[in-house]
């Protein structure tokens, strides 16, 4: 017994009418999508068909199948799933501020609220489990579409095609058929030598009628775009997985002359110890004449065991590796510097008297009965500027530290009364003196980003492949050509069909163009090159 | 005449290529369609010239790069983008219908380039992050990717307006649309395009922030927001190839797909970010 029955499917093209027919004695499924028979063993079912593979194939009773989870990671309504999930996750992770900048936004929120936030990882929400979580699902879905779908790829990729299809000529356009008065042979070799110049892979047959059949195709690579696109897009999150195991990415400050052997991890804030040490020689700025910055660069050296292996000079754009890895020019300040000029004022008429003090020296006070030292020199103190530390050392045995501002005057009217207040801050604390500080040396820190990422090469080759990926499956296609020589009563008719992959406008034209030129060819030929052929 | 002028000027010509095919979409007149693709061709022209005009510009200054550099140089890029794109269609399809729905899209972005405040049309000179040779290759791929998916948009506000034609009743409008089905293959091609180009622009991005940043990725907004317009057009070529969606659906989908892209230019300002030279 057996059970036939007409269906349509559609795999990215338009509708076909196809037969299937159930054969209850063996229990398999044939359909006559063509090409070449194959048999698939998929959720107890045999399916015997050519050359497609088909989405209709499961049995609904049986819940408890092992193929369960391969079926659901097969699925493309999974696919478009994680897509939305991923992309609107991300949109979260651009409304919420992230890593660094989340700690005010946690600040503001109530304190439940932003329980819930961490708990759900939204201020690391790139590198929360979840998210990850997702992206990883999506690469097992990636990865089984895939192999599912590549043997019906490779067949198409392989499969040659029968030459004898009546079935697509049965529609056929007027204008795609043509009639000569020539011999049939005669027209059937010369059109056969025409087809092999231009397309691939050409076989003929002949039928019992006396009918001549060719096949040929082009393009069949374009069959293995979509894997290429899909393994780029594999390798680059295989690459990101690398980079995040045996990468890092760090910072450093570093002060012009001063040397560095340890970076900060952006990730842990913890210090990280470099297989050498780097100095920098030199930092500057350049402005355009409207002030704009125009280049930040660093002078820098990089030393193994003291010695300096290599020199280089970094600007933003121009990052430099060394031992693998690799520096970039991110930021700069100023720090203070060893010197400050103070000021000292006496009110026993001693004259004012200034002094370029250095960090750690001591001096003597007008007069010589007391000296003093510069304890220490800040850049920004309390949030109030440049600001250095008096030690002064009395033989009275007086010994008052105190603090003194470059903005005193700044200060003084923004604090009414402030020094007078606390004795540290009391720049006449020691009389008859009053000291002021007139100005601290300031030195350029050059800011690099330091990172290793082993895993960018992997990026690159993705990046590289889903290009090109992307080219071959939206702008290939690949393209098989029928024809059918019979005779008719006009000596010889010719009738040209073709299926194409994708782009079925554009092989309407290739089409047109390639029964006009074989028209031409055939009509030019002369019928000697028949005998020859 | 500096180049912002003309370029406000060409604001205008775009304005009256909409008004023209408009027109020919109303009255039917062949001429009229010719008059607006010629129209449309010299608005391109003049723009052509005010952008390489504007480039001679800046090295007159001294600071000479090329007119991609901030918010003003990549709205008048867009537009172009846009209009040449159109162009493009137009003489590949022969059907001007597409140009009443293309040109405001360009008129839009070179009205808000050169008469919005906030918008400064001054040539400055480039910062040191963008001084480099990926600026030019990162920018031109994105703006043609934008391009490509606002025909898409176009296209399917068309495919919409089309539907609502009633058989046997004749409408001026829409009588020249093409068909539903010819819309719905061309809207689908300019997504393609775009998500080729859209996919080389954050390569090609990727690659540059990977020697200015020290990371070819960050999860700055604009860099997650490409990605979500790319995935939302990815998720778009899926359910076309794959599941066969066609039509509304799809129609839906390019619209969506094309706000994203308009909050990756615009919308991302307004968050904190690494691109905020893409800013004024």
């Amino acid at each position: 017994m057996s059970v036939t029955q007409p269906f349509r499917y559609a795999q990215g093209r338009e509708p076909v009418e196809r037969q299937m027919v159930f054969d209850g004695k063996s229990g398999k499924l044939f359909c006559d999508c063509g090409i070449k028979s194959m048999m698939i063993k998929r959720l107890g079912f045999e399916l015997l068909i050519g050359g497609c593979t088909l989405g209709i194939m499961e049995e609904p009773n049986r819940p408890d199948d092992p193929n369960i989870l391969w079926k659901i990671f097969s699925s493309l309504k999974l696919t478009l799933a994680l897509l939305i999930v991923l992309a609107i996750g991300s949109v979260f992770g651009t409304l919420i501020p992230q890593q660094e900048s989340a700690m005010e936004l946690a600040h503001k929120l109530s304190p439940g609220l932003a329980r819930l936030f961490s708990s759900f990882q939204l201020f690391d929400l790139y590198h929360s489990m979840w998210f990850r979580f997702i992206i990883a699902l999506l690469a097992a879905n990636l990865i089984v579409c895939s192999i599912n779908r590549f043997p019906a790829s490779l067949r198409r990729f392989r499969g040659q095609p029968s030459p004898e299809r009546p079935k697509l000529f049965a529609n056929l356009a007027p204008q795609m058929a043509f009639a000569l008065n020539r011999d049939l042979e005669e027209v059937s070799n010369n059109t056969s030598a025409y087809f092999r110049e231009r397309y691939k892979r050409v076989r003929s047959a002949t039928t019992a009628q006396g009918e001549h059949y060719l096949v040929g195709e082009r393009g069949r690579c374009a069959n293995f775009g979509v894997y290429l696109v899909h393994l780029s897009v594999l390798l680059i999150l295989l690459g990101g997985l690398v980079g995040s195991i045996f990468g890092f990415e760090a910072f450093v400050n570093v002060p012009e002359g001063a040397t560095v052997e340890k970076v900060m991890l952006r990730k842990t804030r913890a210090p990280r110890r470099l297989p050498f040490a780097v100095r920098c020689d030199k930092f500057s700025l350049d402005f355009y004449p409207n002030g704009t910055p125009k280049e930040y660069r660093s002078d820098l050296s990089f030393l193994v065991d003291g010695k300096v292996a290599h020199r280089g000079v970094l600007l933003v754009n121009h990052p430099i590796t060394f031992k693998g890895i690799t520096f970039y020019q991110a930021s700069y300040g100023t720090i203070a510097g060893n010197m400050a000029r103070l000021r000292i004022a006496s009110k026993n008429g001693v004259e004012d008297s200034s002094f370029e003090a250095q960090l750690g020296k001591t001096y003597d006070l007008p007069g010589g009965h007391a000296k003093f030292e510069v304890v220490d020199i800040r850049s920004n103190f309390m949030g109030m500027g440049p600001a250095v530390q008096v030690q002064v050392r009395a033989p009275s045995g007086r010994n008052p530290g105190i603090w003194l501002f470059q903005n005193q005057e700044k200060i003084r009217r923004r604090f009414p009364g402030i020094f007078e207040k606390f004795p540290q801050l009391n720049p006449a604390a020691f009389e008859p003196f009053v000291f002021s500080l007139e100005k601290i040396e300031s030195r350029y820190y050059t800011g690099l980003q330091v990172s290793k990422d082993p895993g960018v090469f992997i990026v690159w080759t993705g990046f590289f492949m889903i290009v090109v990926g992307l080219f071959v499956t939206f702008f290939m296609s690949h393209r098989r050509i029928w024809i059918r020589i019979s005779k008719s009563p006009q000596g010889v008719r010719v009738e040209v069909a073709g299926i194409a992959s994708r782009n079925k406008v554009g092989f309407a034209k290739e089409l047109d163009r390639f029964r006009d030129k074989l028209q031409d060819y055939l009509l030019e030929a002369p019928p000697s090159q028949a005998e020859t052929a | 005449m500096s180049s912002s002028v003309i370029l406000s000027y060409i604001t205008f010509v775009y304005f009256l290529s909409f008004l023209l095919y408009l027109m020919m979409m109303v009255m039917g007149k062949e001429s009229i369609g010719r008059a607006a693709t010629f129209v449309t061709l010299a608005g391109l022209a003049g723009q052509t010239f005010a952008i390489v005009l504007r480039w001679a510009e800046s090295y007159r200054l001294g600071i000479g790069h090329a007119p991609l550099s901030n918010l003003y140089e990549s709205l008048i890029f867009f537009a172009w983008t846009i209009i040449f794109l159109y162009l493009l269609t137009e003489w590949r399809t022969k059907n001007k219908s597409i140009g009443a729905f293309a040109t405001p899209l360009a008129f839009l972005a070179l009205a808000y380039a050169s008469y919005s405040p906030s918008v400064n049309s001054r040539i400055q000179p480039l910062v040191p992050a963008l001084k480099s040779n990926w600026l030019i290759a990162h920018v031109i791929t994105c703006f043609f990717g934008y391009a490509a998916f606002g025909l898409a948009f176009g296209i399917s506000i068309m495919y919409f307006l089309k539907k609502l034609e009633k058989p046997g009743k004749k409408n001026f409008f829409l009588r020249i649309i093409p068909r539903p089905a010819i819309l719905d293959d061309l809207s689908y091609q300019m997504v393609v395009i775009g998500f080729l180009l859209l996919t080389l622009g954050i390569i090609t991005g990727s690659v540059w922030a990977h020697s200015a940043w020290g990371s070819y990725w960050s999860w700055d907004p604009k860099e997650t927001w490409s990605l979500i317009t790319w995935l939302v057009y990815a998720a778009l070529l899926h359910s076309r190839m794959i599941r066969g969606w066609r039509g509304n659906k799809l129609a839906i989908l390019c619209i969506i797909g094309f706000s994203c892209v308009l909050f990756t230019y615009f919308g991302v300002n307004y968050l904190a970010g690494l691109h905020s030279y893409a800013q004024s």
